[in-house]
């Protein structure tokens, strides 16, 4: 059915208003969906509306995609205006359609600025831009509006990731919105790794949810280096990480989070490897994360000996608090760590089950070289699946290579 | 890390017939559910039907991995499953799933059942609790009991097939679809990408 131009333009026409109509009709629609359905019915709407999903006959979709593209592209050559609304609206149908369309993402960010910009209170005038308080201390009506933006961003983002593996713009906007929405926060970067911990479990290849982890680490790395660093007391960092309008979490809690150093961050890390690999044997991604989450250690440790005169008793103290390990000797090794160190993590603990982890055996806590060599050994002395044994075989040859030389 | 259906079967002379089926289709869209169900009872029986009694089986088709185990008195079950759910875990729930199918229901009834006539409820709740296979606690019994070189692997439906069959015909001839995922399914393969729509 050949269609001429006109025809096919008020087609689109006719389909986008039915979708804005039935958006009215009804507002708690939760999922646009395509069904499928190779012709069309002569004079039939491709939209369906079924309790609060919205189906569209997949005939369409070769008219309205570039129809849609095309209207965000003059959008943003200024050639024609769109109000925020009907930007959300497009952008959030494109995504639903094609989770990995990168101009409506960057669409997206640009709507976020824009809203940051209006958020921002005129004392941070000074700050680098993209960088908002968002512990203000009155606890204005603007970091309300912030903190739910954050929140629906972090949705969005999540359900883009399922919707398709390795789904590398969802996972980049989500480590965007943390960096320009919530800098420095330590709360929030702990809660994203605690939080993530579920997901990437039950997504042991994909790749970029990996990554995310290893971009919390790295900025929990940093931000708890530079709270050791300030020599200012520990008073500025929770205002950096305290949350306004009490989100259950007291100046206790944000001092605990703050304090838990960098050695027990890795130890977790790595158990949480150990405890996917041993799992799950034969995936690739798990041992990539290890390797990243090793590396970045090993780079921290060589930092922290070159800094020798600041803080030694970090490398060797994992269950004292900061205050507390000023003028500890260094060269004293702590074994024994707390195990009982409530952070976030106890929320998402029942899928891993700590307590049967706990009674496996001895728990991988200081990260180190020796340590690894043994895990590797123990891996191939007992994997029955081909992959999982090229991939430890693989590992050591690296931390030989790399690391240990 | 999904599961998304488990099938019990009979493998009667020349073709196998559904007694009862679990789907779990929440992670398709609305729209594509019926179709998708449709493709996995397909599939399901498909599978059954082309594998000897008395072996176990893992068929690969795009992302998806099917485990399929047919007893030797011809009861059959079939996993489908998601590339990283492990395997070892599908076969322990097919052992147990019809170990209790076979007390429950009586053998006489198996050549001639269907999901209508066949009283077994037990299949929802086991796809809803093996969808996270470490609450399902199976996997350290697994790695005693299974014998993994036995596992039977094939990398596409197609090498189930005699030879000069073909699957867009079985597909066409199939009475477990329907006329739009039939339709559906024909423009799909037209462009190289099933259930693809994008």
């Amino acid at each position: 059915m050949a269609e001429s131009e006109e025809e096919v333009d008020v087609l689109v026409q006719r389909v986008v208003k039915d979708i804005n109509n039935a958006f009215k009709k009804n507002p708690n629609i939760d999922e646009i969906g395509l069904i499928p359905c190779p012709e069309a019915r002569y004079n039939r709407s491709p939209i369906v509306l079924v309790e609060n999903k919205l189906g569209m006959e997949s005939w369409c979709v070769k008219f309205l995609l570039p129809f849609v593209h095309n209207k965000l592209l003059l959008y943003r050559q200024r050639k024609q205006w769109l109000d925020r609304e009907a930007l959300i609206d497009i952008t959030c149908t494109l995504l639903l359609l094609n989770p990995d369309f990168t101009t409506a993402w960057n669409v997206r960010r640009w709507v976020l600025q824009q809203v940051l910009r209006q958020c921002r209170p005129r004392a941070a005038e000074q700050k680098e831009p993209g960088e908002v308080e968002l512990g203000g201390a009155q606890g204005s009506p603007p970091n309300e509006r912030l903190r739910r933006v954050l929140r629906d961003e972090m949705k969005v983002c999540a359900e883009a990731a399922g919707r398709y593996p390795s789904n590398y713009n969802a996972w980049s906007h989500r480590i965007w919105v943390l960096q320009n929405l919530a800098k420095g926060n330590l709360k929030i970067l702990y809660d994203e790794l605690s939080s993530m911990k579920l997901w990437v479990s039950t997504h042991v290849s994909d790749h970029s949810g990996f990554h995310y982890r290893q971009f919390l680490m790295k900025a929990l790395v940093a931000e708890l280096s530079r709270a050791t660093d300030a020599s200012c007391g520990p008073s500025q960092d929770l205002h950096r990480s305290h949350w306004p309008n009490g989100d259950g979490v007291g100046p206790a809690a944000a001092e605990e989070s703050r304090t838990a150093s960098v050695p027990e961050l890795f130890g977790k890390e790595l158990e949480l490897c150990t405890d996917l690999i041993e799992t799950y044997p034969g995936h690739e991604t798990l041992w990539c994360h290890r390797r990243h989450v090793f590396f970045l250690w090993y780079h921290w440790r060589k930092e922290q000996s070159q800094d020798v005169g600041r803080q030694p008793s970090l490398l060797n103290h994992t269950d004292e608090t900061l205050s507390g390990s000023l003028g500890a000797s260094a060269g004293r090794n702590v074994q024994a760590m707390d195990v009982d160190l409530a952070l976030e993590e106890s929320k998402q603990t029942s899928y891993t089950q700590d307590s049967k982890r706990l009674k496996r055996g001895p728990l991988q806590l200081r990260p180190g070289l020796p340590s690894e060599h043994s895990f590797v050994t123990k891996i191939l002395s007992g994997c029955r699946s081909p992959e999982q044994g090229r991939f430890a075989a693989a590992y050591r040859k690296w931390l030989d290579s790399v690391i240990g030389q | 890390m999904k599961l998304y259906s488990l099938s019990v079967l009979y493998k009667g002379i020349n073709k196998s017939n559904l007694l009862k089926a679990a789907y779990d289709l929440s992670s398709f869209s609305f729209f594509q559910r019926s179709s998708v169900q449709e493709f996995m009872t397909f599939t399901s029986a498909l599978i059954v039907e082309r594998s000897s009694t008395g072996t176990r089986s893992s068929i690969k088709e795009q992302e998806y991995l099917c485990h399929v185990y047919v007893r030797n008195d011809s009861l059959g079950g079939v996993v489908i499953a998601d590339g990283e759910y492990p395997s070892r875990v599908c076969f322990t729930l097919l052992d147990k799933v019809l170990d209790e199918f076979s007390r429950q229901v009586d053998s006489i009834d198996w050549p001639s059942g269907s999901p209508a006539t066949i009283s077994y409820t037990a299949l929802d709740s086991y796809l809803a609790k093996y969808q996270n296979p470490r609450e399902a606690d199976a996997m350290t019994k697994v790695q005693a009991e299974l014998d993994e070189t036995k596992i039977i692997l094939h990398n596409t439906m197609e090498s189930l097939l005699e030879r000069g069959e073909k699957l867009d015909d079985l597909v066409q001839k199939s009475e477990h679809l329907g006329t739009q995922s039939k339709a559906f399914y024909k423009t799909a393969r037209k462009q190289n990408s099933c259930c693809e729509v994008m």
